[in-house]
């Protein structure tokens, strides 16, 4: 219920659109209720009077009321699109300035790609809380006391009739429904989650299915499962149906009871029958407003489970709270003992790492994939936690400073680099504003991408540029960010062994104070860094200069035999 | 949308049940009408007291409640139908994955399919359980209500009649306009949702750069920019339903008028006939306006089945199997026959001949994009022999049993699949019976395992796979190497890795490929001199084309382009 209450704190914030709203809503009911209620008092009035005054001053209400109710009915869609979409907005920069600090450690720890649809998914479904949860009941609390007030001029009990049916038709039956719905929405989720596994198992695992022969079992298996999340969703179906008719029934009953117990007034003397068609009218057209709450049970469980996943998300408290500035001498950095182990693994992903990494030295990490590599590197950029053991910068604790400050020392290649929807000049400035074309051009040269010009569109995550040609713009971005601590995880692996070579020879020779950690799979040119460490199933096995290693004839040796037997 | 359509109406059962009921509602509709009238009638013009109108209240009752079920069996068989047909579809689309070879054979189906399955066909659902309801209930009860009204009142029916087609023409036209707008905008509206995406996908990089606090503002004028073509569009659409309400306001208006003036001026009209039509006509309009609506939630429906559509309607070509059963515990000789293929693409594999004598070791080499893997899966039989012919022991391939090759073949690919499930049930998988608990850890220790299950708490009942514990790809090659030590196949496929394996399992991988060739004939696409080496015949692609075929020394001495392939043998500088 926290979620959703902050989502109704930001829907409000909207006061002037949400307002605007809910009166035109509430006109467009009344006017329709009106509309009615005279074409009701019309007829009747007809019936007994000859005078045509009479007829067409209620003629042109009737058109005065239609035209209005579509004018309001018009107003209110608008207004209430309106305020959704700017909700939605708020929504978004709210969302983003909390999950902003935690998302690098989020990421990182969640490594599938399905968090982020998650969050996305959560927050589109959101438009439809102040349209379908927030609003309808709202407005028919407005409609509805109007229409009692109005039908309690003429009968008392028309106007307890009215409040008792706004009772059951907008809270009592939708709670009702909500609750049902609740209790057994868990099944659909879970036969849905189960068939999108078996078929990911089904459509990823098909060649190996289709080669051990077992492509029939898996295949009914999935069958059973389409079959059974099918039943769910039929299921669910038919309760939003019932619900939907169970509440119309209701109306009608009501109206029913208010002409009843009008026609016993009425033939006990104590209603004037003029009215009772005007009544019977006013309780169809005033129940005609209740056909969203139907539908209110569905949005309302979904809202709810998206405003508390969104929370779920972004309400751990951001780990880092500490402020520290990094000292502005060249930094040494040192781990001791250090261990991490991902959420939800027994295996540590890193266990036990002791290392150094001097001011201005070049290090080289190798290993097999899966070996803790990238962790360690993750780790070292305080994107994920130290589990265990401490990492210092110039001897002092790394928890003291913020990762912001840490960061901005830091020049970054990962693996997968993000590039934003823009040009080439808009990704390249993200590293330094203020940098002029010159430079930018530079940057690029340098990583021999000179034929790139600054305003080439660069499309979603940079899917217009192939592997290599990512890699060396996010090198560029890094020399234009102008840190001395570079931190790059296999930054030149699709590209040609030529061209890679020649630019950590240009990096090594172009900042020669700069502390380099590389993440290499290619062992050549290994012998230009100071020390090379040797990873596997996350513990530090050898360390040592090229030379050094080659002669311990150790792991290091074996890697390199290796190499030498692959075939280009 | 005629897909969709024929979908629905090829269900005769559910789609009578639907005119049925909607004739029922429709007359439960006029019913409910007529007593409610009556009863008003009654106490009101013919001063009758409240016991001689209880019987309508009575009748009342009942016309309530077989509208209501009525209305009820109506979404119901929606419902229904919906259900049956979305069944439908994802047993269409399992039978279409399942026949398209190219998913053995790519590395990584995206998750495109999955979406399919998922997403595409449940987006149909607003079509068979809101819109193709709605259409019959406004095919039918229109109708109903204007015979109704039209015996009470033919110039009431006539007004009605003729403003009534107004209602859908406008619908069609405003429809229209409002789908070129949105048509006119997706691509702006794409481009806002997907900045948001775009922003939260590389917020880690933002961070870094410590440039997350600019792209608030970015979001926020994305979202307003949002804001105002969405409401460009929304607005064009809400103003066709402010015309459907007052064309059906000025309908009812003048109808009023005219009830009024019968009852009134030429007191041709009795009171029940009055208020009957003035109860019935706003239904008549409701139920056309809401066909509107119904309309508008069907268009999600349909850019799904248009998705669907392109899905089953891919040229596919099957693999060819026969019912011929292949001589158990016997390795076959294989041979190609100018055999050929090709995808779409600019690749194509071409004349590929040669011969694999049982119980060799054939190593396929070549430069990358040569199509070394695409031979492999054709010679697997997970790609169609699309020229050419494959024989198995001197017969067409084509007419031995899928079940039999298969059983006699192991495909070992650079990255084995691992299914959710214990590790034994993962080795388990190499064969179609149960095996032993023995058989299972004689297979793991073959494939150097043993050790590493041994030291996990849970053993070989670990949870690996899909929110199971994580394999590094080194123990995924190992999983499938004793899947094959399961097996004893008389074929092994085998895709070596190419990086990032430890050296353990490729010592292992060495090991047991040398293990499984003492009983089955081995085709490996190579990348380790070692492998070559070893191999009894190398055949070396170039293109899609067969450039050599030989033994390394044969090779080595007459093939100078293999030669070159070979630097690092001649002890040559590292690249």
């Amino acid at each position: 219920m926290n979620g959703l209450s902050q989502i109704l704190k930001l829907t409000l914030r909207e006061k002037k659109d949400v307002t605007l709203a809910i009166i035109f809503g509430m006109l467009a009911g009344l006017a329709s209720v009106a509309l009615l209620a005279s074409s009701g008092y019309l007829i009747s009035k007809a019936a007994l009077t000859g005078q045509l005054t009479v007829l067409i001053v209620i003629g042109a209400c009737l058109k005065l009321f239609g035209l209005a109710s579509a004018l309001s009915r018009y107003s209110e869609r608008l207004f209430s699109h309106r305020a959704t979409f700017t909700m939605l907005g708020n929504l978004r920069v709210s969302f983003f300035e909390r999950l902003s600090p935690v998302a690098p450690e989020l990421y990182g720890k969640y490594r599938s790609g399905d968090l982020l649809s998650r969050i996305i998914g959560d927050v589109e479904s959101l438009q439809n809380f102040l349209l379908r949860v927030f609003y309808p009941p709202v407005v028919l609390l407005l409609v509805f006391t109007g229409t009692i007030l109005f039908t309690l001029y003429f009968s008392i009990q028309t106007a307890i009739l009215l409040a008792a049916g706004f009772l059951l038709t907008t809270v009592a039956v939708p709670a009702y429904f909500a609750w049902r719905r609740r209790r057994n929405d868990w099944r659909i989720r879970e036969s849905r989650g189960a068939l999108s596994a078996e078929a990911t198992e089904f459509l990823y695992g098909f060649r190996d299915l289709k080669i051990y022969r077992q492509l029939t079992g898996k295949e009914q298996q999935l069958t059973a499962l389409i079959d059974s999340y099918n039943e769910e969703q039929r299921k669910e179906g038919k309760e939003e149906v019932y619900s939907q008719s169970i509440n119309a029934l209701v109306a009608f009953l009501i109206s029913l009871a208010i002409l009843a117990m009008g026609a016993y007034f009425t033939a006990a003397g104590e209603l004037d029958g003029l009215f009772l068609a005007m009544l019977v009218m006013i309780s169809f057209g005033v129940f005609e407003n209740i056909a969203p709450m139907a539908a209110f049970p569905g949005h309302f469980e979904e809202s709810r489970k998206a405003a508390a996943r969104l929370e779920e998300v972004v309400g751990e408290a951001p780990r880092h709270k500490k402020t520290g500035e990094l000292p502005a001498d060249p930094l040494s950095i040192s781990v001791r003992n250090l261990s991490y182990t991902f959420p939800d693994e027994q295996r540590p992903a890193l266990d036990g790492i002791s290392l150094n990494l001097p001011a201005g030295s070049k290090t080289a990490i190798v290993g097999a994939s899966g070996s803790g590599k990238s962790t360690l590197l993750s780790v070292l950029m305080d994107v994920l936690p130290a589990g265990e053991g401490e990492i210092t910068f110039n001897g002092r604790d790394s928890v003291e400073f913020s990762q912001e400050s840490i960061w901005s020392r830091m020049n970054v290649v990962l693996q997968e680099n993000h590039f934003f929807y823009g040009t080439i000049r808009s990704n390249l400035q993200l590293a330094d504003s203020a940098a002029d074309d010159a430079q930018l051009t530079e940057a690029l040269q340098k990583v021999e991408l000179a034929d790139f010009s600054l305003d080439m569109e660069v499309e979603e995550k940079g899917q217009n540029l192939s592997g290599g040609e990512r890699q060396r713009l996010a090198i560029a971005r890094a020399i234009l960010k102008a840190g001395e601590l570079w931190l790059l995880d296999e930054p030149v692996s699709s590209v040609d062994s030529a061209t890679g070579q020649l630019i950590y020879e240009r990096l090594f020779r172009n900042y020669p104070g700069g502390t380099f950690i590389i993440i290499s799979h290619d062992l050549s040119g290994l012998h230009a860094m100071d020390q090379i460490l040797v990873m596997e199933n996350g513990r530090l096995i050898e360390q040592g200069t090229y030379e050094e290693l080659l002669e311990q004839k150790g792991y290091f040796y074996g890697m390199k035999e290796l190499e030498r037997e692959i075939l280009a | 949308m005629k897909d969709l359509k024929r979908l629905a109406f090829e269900r005769k059962k559910a789609m009578s049940l639907l005119i049925a009921m909607s004739v029922l509602k429709g007359i439960s509709m006029i019913g409910q009408a007529v007593f409610f009238v009556l009863a008003v009638d009654g106490v009101f013009i013919q001063d009758k007291s409240f016991a001689e109108i209880v019987p309508y209240l009575y009748a009342l009752v009942a016309t309530i409640i077989i509208r209501s079920a009525s209305s009820y069996l109506i979404g119901r068989t929606g419902v229904n139908m919906a259900a049956d047909v979305k069944k439908e579809l994802r047993l269409k689309l399992v039978n279409s994955f399942k026949e398209d070879p190219l998913l053995s054979s790519a590395e990584s189906p995206s998750g495109q399919k999955v979406g399919l399955l998922m997403d595409a066909v449940d987006e149909t659902d607003g079509f068979f359980s809101k819109y193709i309801p709605q259409l019959m209930q406004s095919y039918v009860i229109p109708l109903l209500l204007l015979v109704a009204i039209v015996s009470q009142n033919w110039t009431t029916g006539l007004i009605l009649l003729l403003t009534a087609p107004f209602i859908p023409v406008f619908m069609a036209i405003v429809g229209k306009r409002t789908k070129e707008k949105a048509d006119e905008k997706v691509d702006q509206l794409n481009r806002f949702s997907g900045t948001f995406l775009d922003i939260l996908q590389g917020l880690t990089t933002l961070r870094l750069f410590g440039q997350s606090d600019k792209q608030k503002e970015k979001i926020e004028k994305s979202s307003k920019d949002f804001r105002e073509s969405t409401m460009d569009v929304l607005k064009s659409a809400f103003l066709s339903s402010l015309t459907l309400e007052y064309i059906s306001m000025l309908s009812i208006g003048i109808i009023a008028l005219e009830v009024g003036l019968r009852l009134v001026v030429f007191d041709n009209l009795s009171f029940f006939s009055a208020f009957f039509i003035m109860i019935l006509v706003p239904d008549f309009f409701m139920m056309l306006k809401d066909f509107g609506s119904a309309f508008h939630s069907a268009r999600g429906s349909l850019s799904a089945a248009q998705l669907l559509d392109e899905e089953f309607s891919k040229e596919r070509t099957p693999v060819k199997w026969g019912e011929t059963e292949l001589a158990e515990n016997r390795i076959p000789h294989i041979r190609l026959e100018d055999v050929g293929f090709s995808y779409n693409r600019n690749f194509a594999l071409q004349q590929i001949s040669f011969d694999i004598e049982a119980g060799k070791k054939i190593a396929i080499i070549g430069k990358s994009g040569s199509g070394k893997t695409t031979l492999l899966h054709i010679i697997a039989g997970l790609l169609p022999v699309k020229e050419g012919r494959i024989l198995i022991e001197g017969k067409n391939r084509e007419e031995i049993s899928e079940s039999s090759w298969f059983g006699h073949i192991s495909y070992i690919s650079q990255s084995p699949y691992l299914f959710a499930g214990t590790i034994s049930e993962n080795i388990a998988i190499g064969v179609t019976g149960v095996p032993s608990e023995e058989e299972i850890e004689r297979a793991a220790m073959k494939a150097g395992l043993a050790q590493l299950i041994e030291s996990l708490p849970a053993g070989y009942r670990t949870q690996v796979g899909e929110g199971g514990r994580g394999l590094s790809g080194g123990e995924k090659q190992r999983i499938a190497l004793a899947r094959a030590f399961l097996k004893k196949p008389a074929v092994v496929l085998f895709d070596e890795p190419t990086t990032g394996l430890d050296l353990k399992t490729e010592q292992i991988l060495q090991q047991s490929i040398a293990e499984l060739s003492r009983y089955a004939t081995v085709i490996t696409v190579a990348h380790r001199l070692h492998t070559i080496r070893n191999s009894d015949q190398i055949i070396y692609l170039e293109k899609g084309k067969v450039a050599a075929v030989g033994t390394h020394e044969e090779l080595a001495s007459d093939y100078e382009t293999y030669r070159n392939l070979l630097p690092l043998q001649q002890g040559g500088a590292l690249r």
